[in-house]
């Protein structure tokens, strides 16, 4: 979007938040746009069709799950077990520094049980028990790929669709094109869980950040300690009493200064003080899980009760669904299995499965799974050669950008639908591959957009989430 | 959203209106830009035909009897048939293309442009800024200075007054924050209010440019654009150290270095004849960008990614160029091929880095760069140093003397295992122990190093087989974490290991040693991390070395216990003897070596005649006699020169380091990058500046240094428009061009081009003296304008493009914190030093990345201005981040702000901001005058400059009532809402009272007049 027609919005938005008469054309604005108070409106145009979703949950699990012993079921490596991988299937293609110099590339099969579940027939491993049962309602793709073999730059490439820090992220993107549809919860929340057995892949706050769009789109953090939201909690001393009445009293003061000066940045600050009161309500609110029945409890886990795991999470990502938040990231730490792959996976499977099955159906039963698509996935994928040493019931896996395997679910998507094809050895792919942009092309369009045409102009260019490339995955689509 | 587009075009109206003359700059060449270039426009690979529209000649040839453009003639035109046509298959832009369908107003913007004859105009920032003539303006008593005629004359051009002159309380609030980034205090306040001279303005500008804290304040914006951090940036984000460059900044503006000689000794110091040490700090500019530890990285790739950043960097910050647009392919709207951007990365491709920078701490090239304190204390140690090895020198004669004395009396019979003692850490005499192979010594927890430290590795060794550990602390696989000191194949060899093989280091001699006879081994490793910093004796004499590995970036500390003759697997066993163990937490000298591996007793080197003791052997009797036999007075002087040398070692350690920019020989070669992929190498470039602007000066060398000359030479048509846009900027939250970064075809076109220029031409006429133009600017009638939006600049000019009032912007990130500092009396005042931790909410490092949390400091370096808070990339402090910061990653030139609610959370409940509050209020209590209201009156004086209207003295009065009463019947809540922060709270005031002057002072704090520049 050209700067000046940015600057033109966000007047126009200032105004329409404008809560108070007396500023120039504010009260005629405030009139005007009466209806549009209730939440901040996306852009002009957007969504550019009927959309399938309304809002996202983004359950990223960080650091690059195994798909070779989750999902993609590969019987044939059981007797090449040991074996160098065929230079055939790895033409040359370019390694890691960590296993460049390795000599040898030995075939590790997966030591986890596969088998088909659901009417669809999809493999899942033992790993996954619950995801197993809900497998008619996901649809695999197993053909993800993407151009990164590093962490840093391959999750910054899922967030940003550039593997250089800099751009703005998925959510960014979405609260800046659709706005948001609750007026006291911000549009994009993230919230971050540690794998149990640890795991050494740090995060970044620009995985959520804005970029070039204005900040007010980046993603705010759900802490599970101290306050939920950085500086919500009054100081001690301060009871709620005295903030409502600090908030009027300085929205006296500072109409007083708006009579004087007409700045329309006036009567936003008014306004912003006023949702910074009501979050003050509606987070707590939002993280008390005390009235959540027994049954959710179970349903998500018993980890669901300690705050700050991935369970707890999950269902506080429902309750955000609920509130009608656009877009929620959940980041689950820990699943950079160089060494140590079976003990490393057990964990992290234990951490997420249940959870992430959990919401789905808890979704599913309180009807917004319709409207509400669900994304599982790292950021990329591991290899089927054994890093380090290779022995019965131990073996380790390094990255591997060429394929790996994701679900997605809800809203648009066809359930129970296992999407693309990867060789005998999971290495390569061998039918319907999808890219990182493909995917962020997908999403969006389940959102109503179309993600050659949501662009912002920064430095003379009209940048995109999906760059200079991306397809709809249309095969997908319910 | 239903509704905005028509208040849109209301807001529209300020665009020109279609009966006047249409310029092609202003009018024609955005449309063509943004909507043609694409495929008529200077990339060669997306340019689908030969018509394109960023050549005028091209624009109007002859394309077999029909032309896009008839000058004169729309009708005739094929370009207008084309965008007006309804017909998808004829119509331009294409719909394939994405792009919509130009406008009406576009189209009959095209359409007149041609009829008026369709004037071609090169892009106005491409061609040299001249001085424009001062145009007439009727209102001849306004201007202060040219610049206001260039605004007038536009103003009343437009029919519009500029506003009256703010109050002055307003303006020396304005001026003092623009050029301090502080509030004025009361004192300063009063004194302008009370000067009633013609220049008392004049004089409170010349005393904000004078004070230290402008430096601080102009380095700010300085730092987001060199993307300054104190992290490395990627995955483990750790520390590095880069803050003497920070300083340096400071320095440089505080000193007024002119911006020419600013640009170069940023960009090219280090090839300067003779480069001072601040000159080569100051190219630490383009050592700023991150830097790629990840385990497992292509270093090639990354390689590239350095050159490319300094030359994006560059591109933006001085020439406003979206050069790095050029990175993949030809730029599509300005005339840089991809060639031209290669060129231009060739001057910053020829730095002696890797792709893989270190993990923790600074990465080559850097150079020590002491603090002038430090080089002073520095200085003082070598000259007690020096001072001392000549008094020693000068006892020579006597020492001689009474060496000779001492070795005649053979007085006594020294212990047969004299050596090196000092820095000993422990020793494992051993006796000749016998190795067989299948054994080693377990010597337990101890010489435990990690990657920062020094030590030595001592041992007589009596090899049977070629392969074999001699001192170990490492796992007892092969090639395991840790550290091996072996004979590998019969060459000795150090490892320190992190990871196998991609974080480890590996050298060994040259030669080989023989095997079935002693020799003495030893390595020093100096805590570089780097090969360079090992040293390995064989038999006391320094050897040539081999490098296999140098890829240590982690530390390597081991939990394994230290053994002798083994660790590192069953093959790795020790064949033979070894004798006399000695480990030292320091580097032993060339000298002290030798003198370890010197076997001959001391009684028998001084039975030996002088002439026939070997060098080891003299020098190893000279330290014994020094340290035990020697007279007091000599023995003294020795002691004195080793503990001075010492001190200046260990002072010297901890000097900062910076990295720097140098110059690799022979060069490295650059290629154009084919889509910009490191792995890709096309034609191979020389350096060179983009083509389409003027030539290298004459005499200038073709390199960084030639370069950073070509930057602030007069021809350089954008180096000063884009900087004094900058500065503009700064005082009214907008450049005149508002796309700050981008001077190209899809830039922002000024409201002025004469007024940009006039300040260009004026800059580089000065001698680009920087507090020449900021005085310029802030004397001038438009910045002393009131900010008030009059309603018919609300209609008319909501952006004040025009300049018809001052500016009002919400402050800057840093701003908010400090000035709540200022006006609590808790900032510190103290320039320059590392980078400090202020308070930060616990939990945010560690909830991102495990590991170690964010710890907070104590005492004065939680009050320290915002420039010096710690920067860490992966998690930037939270108010600079809800306060609409730069994310420090990449350059940022943009100015942006937003208002949230995130914003008011953190003012409101911020221990910074209560804590500053409470502060404040003792000041009121102590300082405001004996009655609540002259108290509050004080207060909002402070925070505003002005005083209190009095119905906001009413409002502040009820909430101070209230407040008191509550906190009177709740005493113990009042103490707890005091007990924010660190500081001290002064007992002898009541408490209710100031809890309850806390809570107004807050509310001041939270004004929007307060965190807004009026």
């Amino acid at each position: 979007m050209h700067p000046r027609l940015e600057r033109q919005l966000l007047l126009t938005r200032r105004q329409l938040f404008g809560r108070t008469a007396g500023g120039i054309g504010a009260a005629a604005l405030a009139t005007l746009f009466a209806e549009d108070l209730k939440a901040e409106g996306g852009l002009p145009g957007l969504p550019h069709f009927a959309p399938k979703a309304k809002r996202m949950i983004y359950l990223f699990q960080s650091g690059a799950p195994s798909q070779i012993d989750l999902f993609d079921y590969k019987p044939r490596l059981a007797e090449l077990r040991a074996s160098e991988l065929p230079d055939s299937v790895r033409k040359g293609q370019r390694l890691t520094g960590m296993t460049a110099t390795q000599t040898s590339f030995p075939v590790a099969p997966s030591i986890f049980k596969f088998a088909q579940h659901g009417n669809s027939g999809a493999w899942v491993s033992d790993l996954m028990p619950h995801t197993a049962k809900i497998a008619d309602d996901l649809c695999f793709i197993k053909s993800m790929n993407t151009e990164a073999i590093n962490h840093d730059p391959a999750i910054t490439f899922f967030q940003t669709g550039a593997q250089l820090a800099g751009r703005p992220s998925i959510g960014s993107w979405l609260s800046y094109g659709l706005g948001s549809e609750n007026k006291d919860l911000p549009a994009f929340v993230v919230l971050i869980s540690q794998g149990s057995n640890g795991g050494d892949q740090p995060l970044y706050d620009r995985l959520w950040a804005s970029g070039f769009l204005p900040t007010r789109y980046q993603g705010v953090k759900l802490r599970s300690t101290g306050d939920p939201v950085l500086f919500l909690s009054n100081p001690p001393g301060y009871s709620a009493t005295d903030r409502r009445r600090f908030i009027d009293d300085l929205a006296q003061l500072n109409q007083i200064e708006l009579e004087e000066l007409a700045d329309p940045e006036i009567s936003t600050r008014i306004s912003q003080y006023e949702m910074a009161y009501r979050m003050q309500t509606s987070v707590p609110e939002l993280t008390d899980l005390s009235k959540e029945p027994e049954r959710v409890f179970d349903l998500y886990g018993p980890d669901s009760r300690k705050p700050g795991t991935f369970a707890a999470n999950c269902l506080l990502a429902r309750r955000l669904a609920e509130r009608g938040v656009r877009f929620v990231q959940l980041f689950h730490r820990g699943w950079d299995q160089h060494n140590n792959l079976p003990k490393g996976i057990r964990g992290q499977s234990a951490d997420t499965d249940q959870p992430s099955a959990a919401l789905i159906q808890d979704l599913k039963e309180r009807g917004l799974l319709d409207d509400t698509v669900v994304v599982w996935g790292g950021e990329f994928g591991r290899t089927v050669y054994c890093q380090g040493k290779l022995t019965a019931d131990d073996y380790g896996r390094d990255h591997h950008p060429r394929c790996f395997t994701i679900w997605i679910a809800g809203a648009g998507v066809k359930g129970g639908v296992t999407y693309g094809e990867t060789d005998d050895f999971c290495y390569n792919i061998t039918a319907d591959p999808v890219h990182v942009h493909d995917l962020h092309a997908t999403l969006l369009h389940l959102l109503g957009i179309d993600h050659t045409r949501l662009t912002f102009q920064y430095q003379g260019r009209h940048f995109r989430l999906t760059d200079i490339a991306g397809k709809v995955v249309r095969p997908v689509l319910a | 959203m239903r509704g905005v587009l028509p208040l849109l075009a209301v807001l529209l109206a300020v665009e020109p209106a279609l009966s006047q003359t249409v310029e092609f700059n202003r009018d024609i060449r955005p449309i063509l830009s943004d909507k043609c270039f694409t495929c008529h426009g200077p990339a060669e690979s997306t340019r689908t035909t030969k018509l394109r529209f960023d050549v005028e000649t091209a624009a109007k040839a002859d394309l077999g009897g029909r032309f896009a453009i008839v000058p004169g003639d729309a009708a005739r035109s094929e370009m207008v048939r084309r965008i007006s046509s309804d017909n998808p298959a004829v119509r331009m832009p294409p719909a394939s293309s994405g792009a919509a369908k130009l406008s009406d107003r576009e189209i009959g913007l095209l359409r007149g442009w041609i009829e008026q004859g369709a004037k071609w105009e090169g892009h106005w920032a491409f061609v040299a800024p001249r001085r424009p003539p001062l145009p007439a303006v009727r209102d001849r008593n306004w201007p202060r200075n040219e610049m206001d005629y260039l605004v007038l004359a536009r103003l009343e051009r437009e029919g519009l007054a500029p506003a009256r002159e703010a109050a002055r309380e307003t303006l020396i609030r304005r001026v003092t924050l623009d050029l301090t980034g502080l509030p004025p205090t009361l004192p300063e306040i009063d004194a302008f209010l009370q000067d009633s001279s013609p220049d008392a303005y004049e004089k409170v500008v010349d005393r904000l440019l004078r004070s230290p804290r402008y430096g601080e304040r102009m380095a700010i914006r300085w730092l987001d654009a060199a993307r300054y951090a104190d992290t490395n940036g990627y995955q483990t984000d750790a520390e590095r150290y880069m803050w003497r460059w920070r300083d340096w900044v400071i320095g440089a503006f505080n000193r007024n270095l002119p911006f020419n000689q600013f640009t170069i000794e940023q960009l090219a110091g280090d090839l300067l004849p003779n480069p001072t040490l601040e000159q080569r700090i100051a190219t630490g500019f383009n050592r700023n960008h991150r830097g790629n530890g990840e385990g497992g990285i292509i270093p090639e790739e990354y390689a590239a990614e350095y050159p490319a950043d300094r030359t994006e960097t560059t591109g933006t910050v001085w020439l406003g160029l979206t050069i790095g647009c050029a990175r993949c392919h030809d730029h599509k709207y300005d005339p840089v091929p991809q060639r031209d951007f290669y060129r231009m990365y060739a001057y910053f491709n020829n730095i002696p880095d890797r792709g893989r920078y270190n993990k923790y701490g600074n990465t080559p090239p850097m150079i020590p760069a002491p603090t002038p304190e430090q080089q002073a204390k520095l200085a003082v140690l070598e000259g007690r140093a020096t001072a001392a090895g000549q008094r020693f020198t000068a006892l020579e004669p006597e020492l001689q003397q009474a060496q000779t004395a001492w070795e005649k009396s053979r007085d006594a019979t020294p212990e047969a295992g004299w050596s090196v003692s000092r820095d000993l850490l422990t020793r494992f005499p051993l006796d000749n122990k016998e190795f067989d192979g299948t054994r080693f010594f377990d010597a337990g927890k101890v010489a435990d190093f990690g990657f920062y430290e020094k030590f030595t590795l001592a041992a007589w060794i009596y090899p049977t087989a070629a392969t074999g550990a001699i001192v170990t602390r490492t796992l007892d696989t092969a090639e395991g974490h840790g550290y091996h000191f072996v004979l590998k194949d019969g060459r000795v060899q150090l490892n320190l290991v992190q990871r196998w093989l991609d974080d480890a280091l590996r050298v060994e001699t040259a030669r080989a040693l023989e095997l079935n006879r002693w020799h003495h081994v030893a390595a020093t490793y100096d805590g570089s991390r780097e090969s360079g910093g090992i040293r390995i004796y064989v038999d006391g004499d320094p050897q040539k070395l081999t490098v296999l590995l140098d890829e240590l970036n982690q530390p390597f500390r081991s939990a394994e216990p230290l053994r002798i003759g083994g660790g590192g697997g069953m093959e790795n066993r020790f064949h033979g003897r070894l004798d006399e163990v000695r480990i030292y937490s320091a580097v032993l000298t060339a000298e002290e070596a030798r003198i370890v591996a010197e076997r001959t007793a001391i009684a028998e080197i001084a039975a030996l005649p002088v002439e026939r003791r070997t060098a080891a052997q003299s020098a190893k009797l000279r330290l014994y006699f020094l340290e035990n036999r020697a007279p007091d007075p000599i023995r003294q002087a020795w002691k004195e020169l080793v503990d001075a040398r010492r001190e200046r070692d260990q002072f010297r350690d901890q000097i900062p380091t910076v990295m720097v920019m140098e110059e690799m020989q022979p060069p490295r070669d650059t290629f154009v990058l084919i889509r910009g992929a490191y792995d890709r190498p096309g034609e191979k470039v020389t350096p060179g500046v983009p083509s389409f602007l003027p030539p290298l000066p004459a005499g200038a060398p073709n390199n960084r240094l030639g370069f950073a000359k070509w930057l602030v030479d007069p021809a350089n048509p954008l180096t000063a428009r884009v900087i004094v846009n900058r500065f503009w900027q700064m005082y009214f939250g907008a450049g005149l061009v508002r796309t700050v970064e981008d001077f190209g075809a899809q830039g922002d076109r000024p409201a002025s081009v004469e007024l940009l220029d006039w300040l260009a031409t004026e800059f580089a006429g000065s001698g680009w003296d920087m507090k020449a133009l900021q005085k310029t600017i802030v004397m001038s009638a438009t910045y002393r304008q009131s900010s008030r939006l009059r309603p018919e600049l609300a209609e008319r000019d909501p952006e004040n493009r025009l300049l018809a009032r001052g500016p009002r912007v919400r402050l800057p990130a840093e701003m908010v914190r400090d000035q709540a500092l200022a006006m609590s009396g808790l900032l510190v005042e103290k320039l320059g030093g590392p980078s400090v931790k202020p308070y930060q909410p616990p939990g945010l490092w560690k909830e991102l990345a495990g590991g170690e949390d964010y710890r907070p400091d104590h005492g004065e370096n939680l009050y320290r201005r915002s420039l010096y808070t710690y920067w860490k990339r992966a998690s930037p402090p939270p108010f600079m981040a809800n306060f609409d910061a730069g994310g420090r990653e990449t350059c940022v030139v943009r100015e942006t702000r937003t208002n949230t609610p995130l914003q008011a959370l953190n003012l409101m409940n911020d221990v910074t901001y209560l804590e500053a509050a409470r502060q404040l209020a003792e000041r009121m209590m102590k300082e405001g005058g004996a009655t609540p209201a002259e108290r509050l009156n004080f207060a909002f004086r402070v925070a505003t400059a002005r005083r209190p209207r009095p119905a906001e003295l009413r409002i502040l009065s009820e909430t101070f009532a209230r407040h008191r009463d509550l906190y009177q019947t709740d005493r113990p809540a009042a103490a707890t809402f005091l007990s924010q922060g660190e500081s001290p709270r002064d007992p002898a005031l009541n408490v209710s009272e100031l809890a309850a002057y806390s809570a107004v002072a807050g509310l001041i704090l939270n004004l929007d007049e307060v965190v807004t520049k009026e």
